[in-house]
């Protein structure tokens, strides 16, 4: 019943020699030949130093930018091939973002980031129900109607937890989830996050500096000057 | 802003320092110059400098050239005027404090030719007559006047055409004038200190001062007007005025350019009113653009303020540093504004020249320095607070972008904002009352303009949350589309606001007067010629209304004798001291506004109508009875209503009016104004001839006058209303920039959550057509208010309740704010959302 939720083959990823700060006058090669494959309900770490490509290859994995090269297949869709706006619908419902900054949007209450995604995509009932029903479920049942600038930034990212799984997106991108937290704050958030991920089934691709979270994950992999390997996964108690 | 270790020796700072810190001002400089906030700065300063500075230059140098007709007409800068003789220390006096001067004695007498005679207004004059503006002569009747220097020489009269016409004579005959004989040599064509009394009925002859007394028509029992005029500087004039003033007898009089505006002035003045209003509210505009900015510019700049501040630099020098580039942006601003302003107002006093006849005089120096000072207090004000804030908060805090602190807003307010508004409210009125009234209206139009967009906003966002209104979720963001609410309705309230005044004024002022203004003025039409001269006009195709005209002075008010005695206001005792000119008739007149009571019906035979400003000033009104001596006999009426009379329609106005017949049994004459194409050229001879008794002045010259006013004055207002219309555009534009950042950061996440272009594109026109169209009704609104208010007290504008506003300024609103946010944040819908990834 394992259903392939991302594939990709010999993506590559490189900015132009015209970019302004590459004075070398060549490609500047970001990503190289990757191959991966997610099954369906697996969750992926992608770890790497910084500059290593790791946000670049989420992005491209999400359908947020690109590729230069290569195949890439997002729930069964080759979104190489396709414009912006083509990509953004395969996203709506099926897709939720987990970002390090949280970019949640200020001037709006915990509850009404929640209901954004589901009211973008159109056809949903009960927006708010669900969008309280998310917010219990990551522990801000008191804080809902609370503007999400006052909120700590373990509660804004619990938000933006609950945000990212109230859709029951098919698919999880996390982008260092936990680098802006402190270490207590910072395991909370992953227990929840990990929890969310079990009881939903969803597809998790996590990209992290953290490798304690990424053991935490059903396969590992390793970004180095663009190249991708897989790591051995540790035991995890 | 130079960055160094705090250990630096500071012999070595100051050998270095200065260039030190101008290569680091140069670099901030060019940094910060790529900030859109900061260009935007720039237009919304250049803007204000050239609104505030063309209109400035314009209105001063049109303030000039009025003063200066004001004073061709008055005869001088001050005349001192008397019934007696005036004595001789007066011109002394004057001798000293280095004034020109010069006099003139007016009588009445009889000029005549064999055994014609004709009532004339001899006017002697001495060497420097006229001390303003020129005489102008013809050496035939029917050839055009000419500018001549001098006076008549001794033995010489000059006349105008009347005395011509009923005395038959022709230039170079000789008329009898006392007991000496004249040469009429010239046609007076023009004297500009003729004053502007139209009913004056006496042709004018004009001699030199020094043959009056061989004419022995001055005697001691004599009724003549004694004139003495000066001329001279502000200062000379001010100290001459203090000087005479404790000094004069009861006959005598002070009269001067501030005594009030002759009637021909009132166009220029609303208008220049207008212009003060429109630049002012362009200013506040632009202020509310630069706060705007302000904001977004500091929020831009959080992070390098806590780098250097994290490295230690001290406040005051990262605050200097920002004020000091303020300042750099305010002064190129303003410099390159003021140029532009005195470009712009030469372009439009040159244009003007082209279609209107006055001389305008060099542009004076004071708009250089109101544009300067609007320049600098407008940064200053309106930023400072924010930098204020910027450098006050912890570096840690700047780090963290928490810098939302609520209560700082009063503080905030009131630290920079409130005195700069008030500051610039008052350079630009020059009047501190003025300047207060404008404050309190901008701070309540402000705060209901907050309060109702929160409220609403508010509700909007709960509705939202039930199911099936989720589409009202975009206006959501309530504190920020309230913030929005509130600047576009301020850019739209102004935009409307000049609108409507200037669709007014322009309106009104052509309507006052159409091309067939009346030009003549008949007076002196006995009462058996009434018929006559009626069937005379009408088989011209000339319309005319006849009104009688009945002398009375007024003796009691509600049964109790008055005089002069009783009032302070010279303007009060002359009213009391002159005969009024009373009249009857049974039409309102049409240029007149019924303001209390009920004009007479078709059966009415008792009342008096007035005239609102003479009850004023003499203190009464509805119900109180008058009673006039009309040839020795009282004549006694209530007054029934009141009526604002316009001055400048150049039609017979009367203070006094009574029900249609009552004078049937007085003596008296019937007056008419008309208009005569200038073309018929033989119509006013052929009058006269027919009608000798009747007396036609000419008015064409002041209608002219007062049309090419008018004319100015009304492409100034259109000129203005454009620099206001920009600068409303700019505050749209600094509104939207100033949220422009968090908006970039929505669109990339609601694109992550997999909102398709076209999704997004819905969103934006739907907010902005909503919060357009509520800030559109609140503008509207509170432009009904504020037009009636400013129209009735400033412009004397009837009060309208046109509610065609209301549509138009939600329609416009929705249609200019949404226009105006696609295109400014169309370029965001192109932003890929992998930038949200770069944390």
């Amino acid at each position: 019943m394992n259903k392939t939720v991302i594939e990709t083959r010999a993506l590559r990823k490189h900015i132009p020699a015209s970019g302004e700060k590459n004075t070398d006058r060549r490609d500047l090669l970001i990503l190289q030949d990757i191959n991966l494959t997610v099954q369906a309900g697996e969750s992926v770490a992608i770890t790497g130093t910084s500059g290593s490509g790791k946000s670049t290859l989420l992005g491209l994995l999400a359908g947020l930018d690109t590729p230069s090269g290569g195949e890439l297949r997002l729930l069964g869709r080759d979104i190489a091939q396709q414009d912006e706006d083509q990509r953004a619908e395969i996203r709506l419902g099926k897709v939720g973002f987990v970002f390090q900054s949280f970019h949640l949007l200020d001037n709006l209450t915990a509850l009404e980031n929640v209901m954004l995604p589901l009211e973008l995509a159109s056809g949903q009932r009960a927006i708010r129900t669900l969008a309280e029903a998310a917010l219990t479920q990551v522990g801000l049942a008191e804080r809902m109607q609370h503007l999400v600038n006052r909120l700590s930034g373990g509660e804004q990212q619990r938000v933006a937890l609950a945000r990212a799984f109230v859709t029951r997106p098919q698919v999880l991108f996390a982008d260092e989830p936990t680098g802006n937290l402190d270490k207590t704050t910072g395991k909370e958030v992953a227990d929840r996050l990990f929890s969310l991920q079990k009881e939903q089934a969803t597809t998790l691709v996590l990209v992290t500096h953290d490798e304690t979270l990424a053991a935490r994950c059903d396969n590992w992999y390793r970004l180095d000057a663009g190249v991708l390997t897989a790591e051995k996964i540790a035991e995890v108690a | 802003m130079s960055v160094h270790s705090p250990e630096t020796n500071p012999a070595a700072e100051s050998a270095n320092g200065f260039m030190t810190r101008l290569g680091v001002f140069a670099l901030q400089w060019r940094r910060r110059w790529r900030l859109s906030e900061m260009r935007l700065l720039f237009v919304a300063l250049l803007v204000s400098v050239v609104a505030v500075s063309s209109v400035g230059f314009f209105t001063d140098r049109v303030d000039r050239a009025m003063s200066k007709q004001a004073s061709r007409i008055l005869g001088g800068d001050l005349v001192l005027s008397s019934s007696r003789p005036l004595a001789q220390d007066y011109r002394d006096q004057a001798r000293e404090a280095g004034v020109t001067q010069a006099e003139s004695i007016a009588l009445t007498s009889m000029a005549a030719k064999g055994d014609e005679l004709q009532i004339s207004r001899v006017k002697a004059v001495s060497g420097q007559y006229p001390l303003q503006g020129e005489l102008e002569v013809a050496s035939a009747l029917d050839a055009p006047g000419q500018p001549v220097a001098g006076l008549p020489a001794s033995g010489e009269v000059w006349a105008e055409a009347r005395l011509f016409t009923t005395l038959n004579v022709q230039p170079g005959d000789s008329i009898q004038l006392g007991r000496q004989s004249f040469t009429l040599s010239r046609v007076l064509t023009k004297d500009p200190a003729r004053g502007t009394n139209l009913f004056q009925m006496a042709p004018q002859v004009i001699m030199n001062l020094a043959d009056l007394a061989a004419t022995g028509l001055l005697s001691p029992a004599s009724r003549a007007g004694f004139d003495l005029m000066f001329t001279g500087s502000d200062g000379a004039i001010n100290d001459l005025r203090a000087a005479l003033k404790p000094r004069l007898k009861p006959t005598e009089q002070i009269r001067s350019l501030d005594d009030g505006v002759p009637t021909v002035q009132q166009a220029l003045q609303r208008a220049g009113r207008f212009l003060g209003l429109a630049a002012l509210l362009s200013v506040v505009l632009a202020g509310a653009a630069i706060a705007l900015t302000a904001a977004s510019l500091v929020r831009h700049e959080m992070r390098a303020v806590a780098v250097l501040k994290a490295f230690g630099l001290p406040r005051r020098t990262i605050l200097w540093d920002y004020l000091l580039n303020l300042w750099v942006v305010a002064l190129l601003a303003a410099l390159l504004g003021l140029l532009l302003g005195f470009v712009l107002q030469f372009l439009l006093a040159g244009w003007l020249a082209r279609f209107v006849d006055i001389s305008l005089p060099a542009p004076g120096s004071w708009p250089l320095v109101t544009g300067l000072l609007t320049a600098l207090i407008m940064v200053t004000g309106f930023a400072l607070p924010y930098l204020l804030r910027l450098v006050d908060t912890s570096p840690m805090r700047i780090l963290q972008g928490a810098m939302q602190g609520q209560n700082q807003v009063f503080w905030l307010v009131s630290a920079g904002i409130v005195p700069a508004v008030f500051g610039l409210l008052w350079l630009q009125a020059g009047d501190s009352l003025l300047a207060l009234w404008l404050f309190g209206g901008i701070v309540l139009a402000l705060l209901v303009f907050w309060l109702v967009a929160t409220l609403f906003l508010r509700g909007v966002a709960r509705l939202s949350l039930r199911p099936g209104w989720e589409w009202l979720a975009l206006v959501r963001h309530s504190r920020r589309s309230a913030l929005l609410v509130v600047v576009f309705a301020t850019g739209l309230f102004t935009l409307l606001l000049l609108t409507v005044l200037r669709t007014d004024l322009i309106g009104r002022w052509q309507a006052t007067l159409p091309d067939n203004a009346p030009n003549y003025f008949l007076i002196n039409i006995q009462p058996q010629e009434v018929d006559e001269v009626r069937a005379f006009l009408t088989q011209r195709a000339i319309e005319a209304d006849l009104y009688p005209m009945i002398r009375g002075r007024l003796t009691q008010i509600n049964g109790q004798p008055v005089s002069s005695a009783d009032y302070e206001d010279p303007g009060s005792k002359r009213l009391l001291q002159r005969e009024f000119n009373l009249s009857s008739f049974a039409d309102f007149p049409a240029t007149n506004v019924l303001l209390a009571g009920e004009w007479f019906d078709g059966q009415s035979t008792a009342g008096f109508s007035i005239e609102r400003g003479v009850g004023e000033e003499l203190g009464f009104g509805l119900g109180d009875s008058l009673t006039f001596d009309i040839a020795g006999l009282p004549y006694q009426e209530t007054i029934t209503s009141i009526r604002e009379v316009s001055w400048d329609s150049m039609a017979p106005n009367f203070f006094v009016v009574a029900a249609p017949g009552a004078f049937a049994d007085k003596p008296q004459t019937f007056i008419t104004s008309l208009y005569i194409d200038p073309a018929q050229t033989r119509t006013v001879p052929a009058l006269i001839r027919q009608f000798p008794g009747v007396t036609a002045i000419d008015t064409g010259a002041i209608v002219a006058q007062i049309r090419s006013l008018i004319d100015q004055a009304t492409f100034a207002v259109q000129g203005i209303f454009v620099f206001t219309l920009i600068t409303g555009v700019i505050v749209l534009l600094a509104a939207l920039q100033s949220q422009k950042a968090e908006r970039r950061r929505e669109i990339a996440v609601l694109k992550s959550l997999g909102a398709v272009h076209s999704t997004l594109k819905k969103r934006i026109w739907l907010e902005f057509v909503l919060l357009g169209g509520l800030a559109g009704l609140l503008a509207a609104l509170f432009t009904l208010l504020a037009s009636n208010l400013l129209g009735y007290y400033l412009f004397e504008l009837e009060v309208a309740l046109n509610l065609w506003i209301v549509l138009a300024g939600v329609i416009g609103g929705a249609a200019l704010v949404s226009g105006a946010a696609w295109f400014n944040l169309r370029g965001l819908l192109e932003i890929t959302p992998v930038a949200l990834l770069k944390g």
